[in-house]
This record gives structure tokens, C-alpha cells and sequence, in this order.
């Protein structure tokens, strides 16, 4: 058997996407009407559940607690049937942990935590399928959260990963691609500015495709910030009229 | 975009069935790849043409199966889906999706690829239940249908299946596409193409075989690919390439490791896989992976030689030392190759199987299994060459299974031999295509070729300030290389001009020429004929720089210092040149030994002009020689080796006779141009590397091993001669001394050796080679590339490109086109490499053939030519190894035949053993064989020296030129005399015109190809082939 072939000679990646393609995205805010801020987020088939606890008092030992800013407190877990083989550990293990200080870093960057001193703000985020991306989905979801609990940011945060495969960029990899060999490049933007919130790579490429690269997924990340910036004003939207009656 | 999920059923890595839900988008907007398309779709690439009566769209099964039928040139308008491309990605193996994908890229080829899975009206999903064929092809159907509207019926649209319910099925709707069988389609459309129909019928039948076979077991299963890959990460099994011994197919082949996998020590050396049984079904050249056999088990391999090649014969106490043995467990890439077979005659057809349709054929190649056949021509067939391909090797089968693909013709006939010659070594030189000849620029009485005004403009003139002038051998055609010499104004320097044919400027980049430039890579010299790399036009006219017309060139002009000869500038570029004086190698030697010669050019000027212009040309021929002295005492010192070259040459008038034979040795001037040719490839490869630094083709000579060596050594000790080895320099110096004044054949005979312990030179790319690399050993140069012969070889045309791409790069600080990345760069160079050496041994091997056919017919016992002189240059246990310095031949004798007998001397019945070399005589005859090529047999015949040795009054007329010539007029006259049998007149021109095509190369490509030490490739040949029969052929 060949291997697999990530990009056609006519184009075509395997999905039928074109290298700058993103996959299809959805998104819903307010799901869970208990949190203070909640949001579910698929990309393709990736689907990610974020909610938000926060900002509230420092829960536990005081000592963790900042005298100027807030706390970010992220977790990320998987659910058990994410994956196409039973997973057997949801959380906790070395892959989810690294996951969670990644998430925590990110949205330190972003959130406006100078605001809210010596109190914290709880991320939980569940990777219900994977399908490659979960990182830049559960970027996607938290922040679709945060602003749902009505957290000053001080942009979105739009998360999007890109490969290199035969001299062309890809956009948003998807499971089948981020396996195929090859490398990933994961990259969280904030959009307005440019500034990058994270940028993540542990595989081997050349200096000179960095810059494409990279160019490529911040405009990946431009076209999902305008996504987002969709859902919120559109749950806004539905808020506002039910609010009128 | 609409999405859309698709499901799959894969094996996870740990080998369980996994079910995995993967999106798929489809889209409106797929290109159709069609220029009758209406729906303005985005073409890009390749598009069928509009001009042919229907396309096809050929289903799943047929592109699994029939690939080698859509490969015809012939069959055009196809449209291949892409379920069926994806279909042969992940059921068929490397080698067939290549072949797709070669297809699908070659422009020659009307074909395209449509992305059907990926249009929204095309694709289907999968229904519950529905089997993955039954989806296939309805996906395919679906695919057609949609093709046809598009098109808005413009074109017939043909769907061909081997399913016989889905032609039942979609031929009852009415949907405007015809569902066919491929049997049916090829009837009805191509019934004149008679090759496919028998291509088809092979296959059919072969498959059909398969389904029926027998389950009783041969060979052990081959392990699952996993297994081999963990295994081979664990060191468990070793992976390899097999190379099968050409003397002991049955038995004998081995394992070369691949990296440095094994950090075992004691496995440094090659694994040998015994017997038929441990081979399991792999076949010459496939990637393997062995296991290690215990050690009791290991065996030594045979040092004996062996009369009957292939054939098992009880091996005795003949072996040598146990080596590490081996089985093969599995194959991880199969090579197989078109291999040319002979059907064996009828009689034995029907004592071989009950059935006769099923056939044992014998390849060509002696390291190829039989090869079993389903046909029923095999009557037809008897006798006859004709080129196989294997399908499978089922482990329940002795022998692998293959199909007929063409008939060469009979065994034996000088035209099926070549032709087996070419097919064997994988060169595919079919005429010019019209729509290639359409290309080229048009050169008639009535329509004369006229230079263009704008390129006149931008190119350097050289036509009246530079005396330019070539040398060649006599009647050569294409003339590749002018020189140029002249004093500057002042006397303080010296301006040396090489000038290149500018090929470039007629073969453009991507047009069809150049792909079948490519694809050729270098033109195929063979013993009486040739094959052009461009066109005729192209070779032998325009590009050709020819006397007294004006033509373009790239050139290299040197300004030298006049006193010391340094290099002060170097100027590249194009030119354009008229070239005043065409002359050959006798003519120039004689005008420099100050002999009164008439010069063509100047037979109708008189007196003072022409003595005025004669002292000119003189003038200029003594400056090159004195540059050229100087060029190669330089490279001397650096430890330029040269090596063992030349006898004789015939020279021939326009009827094929030869009328004179030039002296052995070779002139000053062949030398003198060989050296401004070497420096200005030395001066491009500076030039180029300096300005593409990872891309840039150059080519280098790695050094030669040190065990390589130990033979010459042990030969030399033998005559009292030391040889140092230990760099490029100790080694030219210690065989310049090896001179035995009683025997000029020792010092020949230790070059070759010499010769023969080096690798090839090697086309490579800048960017994958570590600098240090580049050395080229041969010519002691650090940077070196092949500029100087772009008519006749692909690597020319490339390094011209990138020149000027060098140039186009420090005038205006950017390119105009990106040029071929490094990984393009070293594949083209890894194929141009193959090309080559496919090309070398073609023309060994028919070298080998004209020398079998010419002693053919001679009596060995009463003939004088069948007895000759020969010199023993190596040892083994029942026999010798010997070298005929009158023939160029060299051949195993045997002391012991096949009976056991001994060769006994009488006489004064001393038999002394002493190594080294020493001279007797041997009777030459034919060893007949049916199935392979005829080989010459040497049989001692007396330990003392036939003629007393005095080479030089060895009848000269004894050279392979004319064994050649003499070969040629017996096909000739066969084949007049069987035209006046037909009661016609006989015919000549076409025989004379093929065989006025072997036009000699020039000699400077000969002597060129020795100090590079282009040789053959010394993994694949017998130990101690001829690397001089090469050598001297090249002239013939």
C-alpha cells in the first residue's frame, strides 16, 4: 500500500480542503446556564466544551493568590470517547497537564487579569472528539466563554494550526494530516494587533519555511477571529431580543 | 464548501480494526481538466484536448488491473477518477501509483485526473451495505455522468468496466454514457491497435489463472510489513537489496546492508542467502529483509567457476570460508522490471505441462527465475524474444506468474538481439513524436533557418574578431565544441574561447523536446548505430557548429596571462560565432608536425591569402597545444590519473569499408582538446556552485576503497612492481613507474586493473552532498560538471540552464524563474546517473553481441583468427581468468572440464605455478545458448605465446571496428538476400541510412569518458568485465 498523499498534485488535501481551507466551524455560547460563562466549539470534527468559573476569591491555600492580578487556573481534559480507541485517562496524564499550562499561558496574555487582583478565574475545557486541532479549538471555545462571562479581554484569542507539506503551508490540520507525518505548528493570535499569544512547534523544519509558516496560520487565525466575532454578536442578538419582551 | 463525513474502516498502528469518521468537503467548482469545458473552470495544468471523438472514463477495476493498457499512447481523452487513483494508492503497491502518477504528469499522455470524490454533485456516500466495489463504481459512473453534462454533450462520454452487473445496471438508464467492457471498448474503438488486444487478452488470462490456483505451499509466507519494520528496528532483521549472482542464480545471491543499521561488527561484509528455498520469491534488485541463519548453518560461497551458467550443479569441496548466511523473510519493495524472455520450442512446450497454456519461459537474464505464462500462442511464440512483465509470486507456486506484453522477434537476429539489448537495460528511445518534431525550428532548401534579430542584438558577436575552429573525428555530424585562441592587443595576454552549441536556446524548458531529452537523458551509443537524445535537426544541423555558417553558442573565454598562463578574468556567456575551420584530429597533427597538408577551407583561396590565413589557423593550434601542456602538467601535479585507453580505429568511406586504420597510440591533439574541454567544465562548476550553493549539478568522483586495490597490488608485487594506493597522486605516480620495457602489456594491463577498482563519477546536486564530496578523483579537480556536450548529454543542457541562470542572477540580482529546487535537482541527477549506466552496459552488451556473431561462423580449429594470444590476470580454483589484448576480450579458461578432466601439459611438461601475469595462447570459440546471449568460450590451447609477442605487428586489420563493420555487412547482405527471395529489388537505403547513423562520437568524449573513469558499475558486472572493451567501443 502507498502512503497516504497529504496534498494532491491538483491541490487537494485528503478532506478535499485546498491548503488554505479552514474546516467548517460552529460555535454556540451560554450553554450551561450553572457557569458563569460557557461555550461549545466544533472545528470540523473536533469538538470542544469551554466553561468559565470566575472571577471569584482564590479557592484553597491563600498563598497561590496575586496582590496586582488574577489567577488563571486552566484545565484540559478529553473525554473518554474522543478518540476512535476508548481512552483510558481522561485527564491528568503528561500530554493534558503540558495542555493546561499552554491554555493557562495563552489566556494570561489575553485576559485583562490587572483588573481582578488577588482573585481567580477557572477554565475548564473538554475535548468531546478529537480530530486534530484540539488545542486551537479549545482556545477557540475559552474564549468564546470568557467573553460570554463577560471577562474583559483584551482581544479574541483565535488559535489555528498550520503544516508544511511539500513547500506549501496547510491551514488547520486535521487528524489524518497531523498524523501523516509532516509537522505542526500551533499558533494562538490576537487578531486586532497581531500579537502572538503563543506559538508552539516541537518538530524539525527549516529557517526559511518558518516565516511562511507562520504567515500562513495568522491568516488562518484573522479568518477565525471574524467567525467568532459572528457567534458572539449573534448570541448578543438573541439575548437582546429575548431581554426586550 | 458543504461538509460531509465519511466513514472508514482502518487498522490502528497495533493492528486492531479501528472505526474512524474522517470529514470530507465537497465543493461546485472542480476543474475538469477538459478544453471543451463551458463552465469556464479553472484549468490549470494539463487539459485533454478537444480534437479527439469521446473520452473514457475507466472504472475502479480497470485502472487496478489494466493500468499497462491505459499507458498507450494511442488511447487518448482519458479521464481518470479519482476514486480510482486513491483505489491504486492503497491496494497496489509503490511502484503502480508511481506509474499513475507518471502518467498523469507526462504531457505526451492524454490524460487527466478528476477530483471526483470532491465535487457535490459527483460523489455519493456510501449506502449501508453496499460493498466497497459496488460504491466504487458507482462513484465512477456518477462521475461520467456528470462529465458528460458538463461538457453539455459535446463530447461522447465512454465508461469502461470489467463489471459485468454494472454494465447491465447503468446501461438501462438513459443517461447518455456508454458502459462498456473494456474487451468491447477496445474492439469497437482501437481495432487496429493490435498490441493492446494482445496486452489485454495476456492479462486477462492471468488473472483468471490466479484465481485459480493451487494451495499446496512452495515457500513460506512473507511476514506482515509491521513485523518487518519493528523487526528491522530491533535488529532482529537486517533490511537490503538483493543482487542474485549471475553465474549461480539458483543458488547464490546477496544482501548489501543499507545504512548503518547493524552495529554488529562481524556482519561488515555482504549476507549470502543460499538456495532457491531461502531466497522466497524475491527476485534480482527487490528490497528485502533477511533474517541471520544460525551459524552452523552458514556457508561459504563457490570461488569456482562455472561452465553452465544458472543451471544447479553439485558443488564439491570448492568453497571458501562460511560467510554470515541469511533467509528472506519478507519483501519490502519489489523492483520488477519489462523483462525480455524466449519461449522455449514447441517440443518441450508439451512435455512441460499437461495444459499447454500455461508456459515456462527463460529470461534473458541469467539472474532472473524462470517465469511461468498463460497463453495460447505459445505455437505462434516458439523461438521468439518477447518482453514479460511479472504479476505476483504466490508462495504456492515454484515459478512467479507473468504476462506478455510484446514480441520482439526472432532469437538470434541482430535486430531482436539490440532490441533485447535495450529492453534489458530499461532504454525506451521510440522516434521523435510529430507533435515533438512540430517544435523544432524548420531548416530547408526553401525555407532556410535565419537567425533572429533580437537575440543577434543581445548576443556577444564573435564572427569577426575570434578565429574560431573545431576538431572532431572525421565525419562527425555534431560538432558540440569550437576552440578560440588569440593574442590581445598589447601581447601581455592570451584570450582562450571555448564555445558550447547553445542548445538551450532551441530546447526550452518544459516544451516536449525537452522532456524526451530528459527522459533519455544522454544518447545510446551502440555497436553499429546510435539513438539521438534531441532531434535530428536539432543534433546534426542547427545546433551543430558547423564550418563557415553562423550559429549560437555559449562560451567560456579565458583571458590568460601570456607569460606565466594564469587565469586573470573569465568571461561566460552567449555568443554567437562562426566556426572558420572544421577540422579533424589527423589533419590537425599533421598541420602542427609542420607537414604540408591541404586545408579544405582554403583550397579555392591562393598565394599570399592563403598562406597568410594557414599561418593564422598554425599559429592558433600551437597556442592551444601550449595552453593545453600547461592545463595538464597542472593537473598532474594535483594527481590527475590517466588511465588505460585506446587501440585501433577504423576509418570508413560512404560504403561502410574501411579504408584506413589510424595508429594506435593517440595524438597530441586529441589530448590537447580533451584539456580546454576539462577546464571549462572545471570553470562552470566553479561558476554555478558559487552562485546556487544547494543547487547547482555538478558531478564528482568518489575515491575508490582501499581493498578495491588489493588484486593490483598482488599483481604488481607479482612482476616487481610496488603500487601506492593510498591517494589519487601516489597512485598515478607508482603506475606511471610500473613499466616493464620487455612488455608494454603489463603497464596496459595494471591501468585497467587500476581502472577497474574505481566507482563511477556521479552527477549529484550541491545541496545534498557535504562539500567535502565534490573532490573529483580522477581528474584531481575540486569542482567539476559536464558542460561541454549538451547535444548528446541531458546534464549539459541543465548546467547550460543554470549558467545562465548564474548569469541572469549577478546582472539584474534575481531570477526571472525559480529554479529547480535540490530535491529536484538530485532525483534528475539520481535518473541521468541510471540512464548513464543503463546506456554503458547497452553498449557492452552489444559490443559482446557483434564479437559472438563474428566468430559465429568461423572454424575454431582451422580459422587463424580463432587463435590468439591472452594474458592470465587472476587465479581461481579450476581455472583462470585471462585478458586477449588482439580482441579486447576476457573470458574465464577453464583447466578442468566438466567431465572431471584435467588440462595436462606435455611438451617439456613443466608446470610452474607463479601469480601475476604471464602469456599463452587460447582458441576462441561460440558458446551457443537459445534463451540467452551467445558467449565466447577460450580454451587453452598451448602455455607458450601463439605469435611472439611483438604488439606492435599484430595484424591491425584484427580490431573490434572491423569485427564490428564485418558483422554488419553479413546482416546486410542477409537481409538483401532475403529481399531478392521475395522477387523485389533489393533495397539498401534503409539498412545503409540505420547503419550510416553510427557516426563517431568525437574523440574527445572518449578520452574524456576514460580520465573520468566513467566505467561500469562494478557492483553489477562479472568481477573483471572489460572496462576497455567500454572504453574502445566508444570510438567504433
Amino acid at each position: 500500500m502507498a502512503g497516504l498523499e497529504l496534498l494532491s498534485d491538483q491541490g487537494y488535501r485528503l478532506d478535499g480542503r485546498k491548503a488554505s481551507e479552514l474546516r467548517k466551524v460552529q460555535a454556540r455560547t451560554s450553554v450551561f446556564a450553572q457557569a458563569d460563562g460557557s461555550a461549545y466549539l466544533e472545528q470540523g470534527n473536533t469538538k470542544a466544551l469551554a466553561v468559565v468559573y470566575g472571577p471569584h476569591e482564590t479557592r484553597g491555600s491563600r498563598s497561590k493568590s496575586l496582590h496586582d492580578r488574577a489567577v488563571i487556573n486552566c484545565q484540559y481534559s478529553m473525554a473518554t470517547f474522543s478518540t476512535a480507541e476508548r481512552k483510558r485517562r481522561p485527564h491528568g496524564d503528561r500530554k493534558s497537564s503540558e495542555m493546561s499550562l499552554h491554555l493557562k499561558q495563552t489566556f494570561e496574555a489575553a485576559v485583562l487579569t490587572e483588573l481582578y487582583p488577588r482573585s481567580q478565574i477557572d477554565i475548564y475545557v473538554k475535548i468531546l472528539q478529537a480530530d486534530g486541532g484540539n488545542y486551537s479549538a479549545c482556545v477557540n471555545a475559552a474564549t468564546l466563554a470568557l467573553v460570554d462571562a463577560g471577562i474583559p479581554m483584551r482581544d479574541y484569542v483565535c488559535a489555528c494550526t498550520a503544516g508544511f507539506v511539500e513547500d506549501t503551508p496547510l491551514a488547520d490540520l486535521c487528524h489524518a494530516e497531523e498524523s501523516g507525518g509532516g509537522m505542526s505548528l500551533a499558533l494562538a493570535l490576537l487578531p486586532r494587533n497581531g500579537n502572538i499569544a503563543l506559538l508552539q512547534m516541537d518538530a524539525r523544519l527549516h529557517q526559511d519555511h518558518l516565516d511562511a509558516l507562520i504567515e500562513a496560520a495568522m491568516t488562518a487565525c484573522k479568518g477565525l477571529s471574524k467567525v467568532l466575532d459572528g457567534v458572539v454578536r449573534q448570541h448578543l442578538e438573541e439575548v437582546s431580543v429575548l431581554t426586550r419582551d | 464548501m458543504i461538509k460531509t463525513e465519511k466513514v472508514l474502516h482502518l487498522n490502528s498502528s497495533k493492528g486492531r480494526k479501528v472505526r474512524v469518521v474522517r470529514e470530507h468537503y465537497v465543493r461546485e467548482q472542480v476543474s475538469c481538466g477538459s478544453s471543451l469545458c463551458q463552465a469556464d473552470c479553472r484549468n490549470d495544468g494539463k487539459v485533454l484536448s478537444g480534437d479527439v471523438t469521446h473520452c473514457v472514463v475507466p472504472d475502479v477495476g480497470v485502472v487496478r488491473d489494466f493500468l499497462e493498457i491505459l499507458e498507450f499512447r494511442e488511447l487518448q481523452g482519458i479521464v481518470l477518477t479519482q476514486t480510482a487513483y486513491q483505489t491504486v494508492q492503497h491496494t497496489r503497491g509503490r511502484r503502480q501509483y508511481n506509474r499513475l502518477r507518471a502518467l498523469l504528469k507526462d504531457p505526451r499522455h492524454d490524460c487527466v485526473l478528476f477530483a471526483n470524490e470532491f465535487q457535490q454533485y459527483c460523489y455519493c456516500p456510501r449506502d449501508k451495505g453496499e460493498s466497497q466495489d459496488k460504491w466504487h463504481t458507482r462513484n465512477v459512473y456518477n462521475a461520467a455522468v456528470w462529465y458528460y453534462n458538463h461538457l453539455a454533450g459535446l463530447q461522447p462520454v465512454v465508461m469502461i468496466t470489467e463489471d459485468s452487473d454494472a454494465i447491465s445496471e447503468f446501461s438501462a438508464l438513459n443517461s447518455g454514457v456508454y458502459v462498456i467492457s473494456t474487451k468491447e471498448y477496445l474492439l469497437s474503438f482501437w481495432p487496429d491497435l493490435q498490441a493492446a488486444h494482445d496486452l489485454y487478452n495476456s492479462i486477462a488470462q492471468t488473472l483468471q489463472e490466479r484465481e485459480s490456483e493451487g494451495v499446496e505451499k512452495v515457500y513460506t509466507e512473507h511476514l506482515p510489513a509491521e513485523v518487518l519494520e519493528a523487526g528491522i528496528k530491533s535488529g532482529r532483521y537486517i533490511q537490503g537489496i538483493l543482487s542474485v549472482n549471475k553465474h549461480q542464480a539458483q543458488l547464490e545471491a546477496f544482501v548489501r546492508y543499507e545504512g548503518s543499521a547493524s552495529k554488529n561488527t562481524e556482519l561488515n561484509s555482504d549476507v549470502l542467502i543460499n538456495g532457491a528455498k531461502h531466497h522466497n520469491r524475491a527476485v534480482h534488485g527487490d528490497v528485502v529483509v533477511i533474517e541471520l541463519l544460525p551459524r552452523n548453518e552458514w556457508k561459504g560461497r563457490t570461488m569456482a567457476l562455472t561452465e553452465g551458467q544458472g543451471e544447479e550443479q553439485p558443488l564439491e569441496d570448492t568453497q571458501s570460508q562460511p560467510m554470515p548466511s541469511g533467509r528472506v523473510v519478507g519483501i519490502l519493495q519489489r523492483n520488477w522490471r519489462d523483462y525480455v524472455v524466449t519461449f522455449p520450442p514447441l517440443e518441450e512446450v508439451q512435455s512441460q505441462s499437461r495444459n499447454s497454456q500455461k508456459i515456462l519461459v527463460i529470461p534473458w537474464d541469467y539472474r532472473i527465475p524462470k517465469i511461468r505464462i498463460s497463453t495460447q500462442q505459445a505455437e505462434a511464440l516458439q523461438d521468439r524474444r518477447v518482453i514479460v512483465r511479472l504479476d505476483s509470486w504466490e508462495s504456492t507456486s515454484v515459478y512467479p506468474t507473468g504476462h506478455c506484453v510484446r514480441v520482439l522477434g526472432k532469437a538470434g537476429e541482430l535486430e531482436t538481439e539490440i532490441q533485447t539489448i535495450l529492453v534489458e537495460n530499461c532504454i525506451h528511445v521510440p522516434t521523435f513524436s510529430e507533435a515533438q518534431l512540430r517544435e523544432m525550428p524548420v531548416n530547408t532548401e526553401e525555407n532556410p533557418w535565419q537567425m533572429d534579430t533580437s537575440e543577434v542584438s543581445s548576443r556577444r558577436d564573435l564572427r569577426d574578431t575570434h578565429l574560431v575552429f573545431s576538431i572532431d573525428p572525421k565525419g562527425c555530424e555534431d560538432v558540440d565544441d569550437t576552440l578560440s585562441v588569440r593574442t590581445l592587443p598589447g601581447g601581455k595576454r592570451l584570450e582562450l574561447g571555448v564555445h558550447i552549441a547553445d542548445v538551450t536556446y532551441f530546447v526550452r524548458e518544459g516544451s516536449l523536446t525537452d522532456l524526451e531529452a530528459r527522459s533519455r537523458a544522454t544518447t545510446c551509443y551502440l555497436a553499429d548505430r546510435r539513438y539521438d537524445m534531441l532531434p535530428a535537426v536539432l543534433s546534426a544541423d542547427l545546433c551543430s557548429l558547423l564550418g563557415g555558417v553562423d550559429r549560437y553558442a555559449m562560451s567560456v573565454l579565458w583571458e590568460l596571462d601570456a607569460e606565466t598562463l594564469d587565469v586573470c578574468t573569465v568571461w561566460y556567456g552567449r555568443t554567437l560565432i562562426r566556426s572558420s575551420y572544421q577540422l579533424h584530429y589527423e589533419l590537425a597533427q599533421s598541420l602542427l608536425n609542420g607537414e604540408e597538408i591541404e586545408v579544405p577551407e582554403l583550397s579555392r583561396l591562393k598565394g599570399s591569402q592563403r598562406d597568410q590565413k594557414l599561418a593564422e589557423l598554425l599559429q592558433g593550434l600551437e597556442t592551444l597545444t601550449r595552453v593545453a601542456r600547461h592545463l595538464r602538467a597542472q593537473r598532474d601535479k594535483g594527481g590527475a590519473l590517466e588511465l588505460e585507453g585506446v587501440e585501433v580505429r577504423a576509418q570508413l568511406d560512404e560504403e561502410k569499408n574501411i579504408t584506413a586504420l589510424v595508429p594506435k597510440q593517440p595524438l597530441e591533439v586529441h589530448e590537447t582538446v580533451a584539456e580546454c574541454m576539462i577546464y571549462a567544465n572545471h570553470w562552470v562548476a566553479r561558476k554555478i556552485q558559487e552562485s546556487f550553493p544547494h543547487q547547482a549539478l555538478l558531478r564528482h568522483h568518489p575515491p575508490p576503497k582501499q581493498e578495491f586495490f588489493n588484486h593490483l597490488i598482488g599483481c604488481a608485487k607479482a612482476r616487481g612492481f610496488s603500487i601506492d594506493t593510498r591517494s589519487n597522486r601516489a597512485l598515478a605516480d607508482s603506475l606511471e613507474r610500473a613499466v616493464d620495457p620487455q612488455d608494454p602489456l603489463v603497464n596496459k594491463l595494471m591501468r585497467m586493473m587500476a581502472t577497474q577498482a574505481m566507482s563511477n563519477a556521479l552527477y549529484f546536486s550541491t545541496g545534498a552532498c557535504p562539500e567535502e564530496q565534490y573532490y573529483h578523483y580522477g581528474l584531481a579537480l575540486d569542482r567539476y560538471t559536464h558542460f561541454t556536450s549538451p547535444i548528446r548529454r541531458y546534464a549539459d543542457v541543465l548546467v547550460h540552464r543554470l549558467l545562465m541562470a548564474a548569469i541572469q542572477l549577478e546582472e539584474e540580482g534575481s531570477l526571472s524563474k525559480p529554479f529547480a529546487s535540490n530535491k529536484e535537482l538530485e532525483e534528475l541527477a539520481q535518473h541521468i546517473n541510471n540512464k548513464n549506466r543503463a546506456a554503458q552496459h547497452a553498449q557492452k552488451q552489444s559490443t559482446e553481441l557483434f564479437q559472438c556473431l563474428y566468430f559465429r561462423d568461423k572454424d575454431t580449429h582451422t580459422d587463424e583468427r580463432c587463435v590468439a594470444d591472452a594474458v592470465i590476470y587472476a587465479v581461481r580454483t579450476n581455472g583462470f581468468l585471462a585478458f586477449v589484448p588482439q580482441y579486447g576480450l576476457k573470458g574465464a579458461v577453464y583447466l578442468k572440464n566438466r567431465e572431471g578432466q584435467v588440462v595436462s601439459v606435455d611438451g617439456d611438461g613443466r608446470c610452474e605455478w607463479k601469480a601475476g601475469i604471464f602469456t599463452f595462447s587460447v582458441r576462441i570459440s561460440v558458446e551457443p545458448s537459445r534463451c540467452h546471449a551467445d558467449s565466447l568460450c577460450l580454451e587453452l590451447i598451448s602455455n607458450k605465446p601463439h605469435c611472439a609477442v611483438q604488439p606492435e605487428s599484430l595484424p591491425a586489420g584484427r580490431g573490434r571496428s572491423e569485427l564490428v563493420q564485418e558483422v554488419v555487412r553479413w546482416a546486410e547482405e542477409a537481409s538483401i538476400q532475403a529481399e531478392e527471395e521475395r522477387g523485389r529489388k533489393s533495397k539498401l537505403s534503409r539498412e545503409e541510412k540505420q547503419f550510416r547513423q553510427s557516426r563517431t562520437p568525437s574523440l574527445y568524449v572518449l578520452l574524456q569518458e576514460i580520465s573520468e573513469l566513467a566505467l561500469l558499475d562494478l557492483s553489477v558486472c562479472a568481477p573483471f568485465e572489460s572496462g576497455l572493451i567500454l572504453l574502445t567501443e566508444v570510438l567504433s
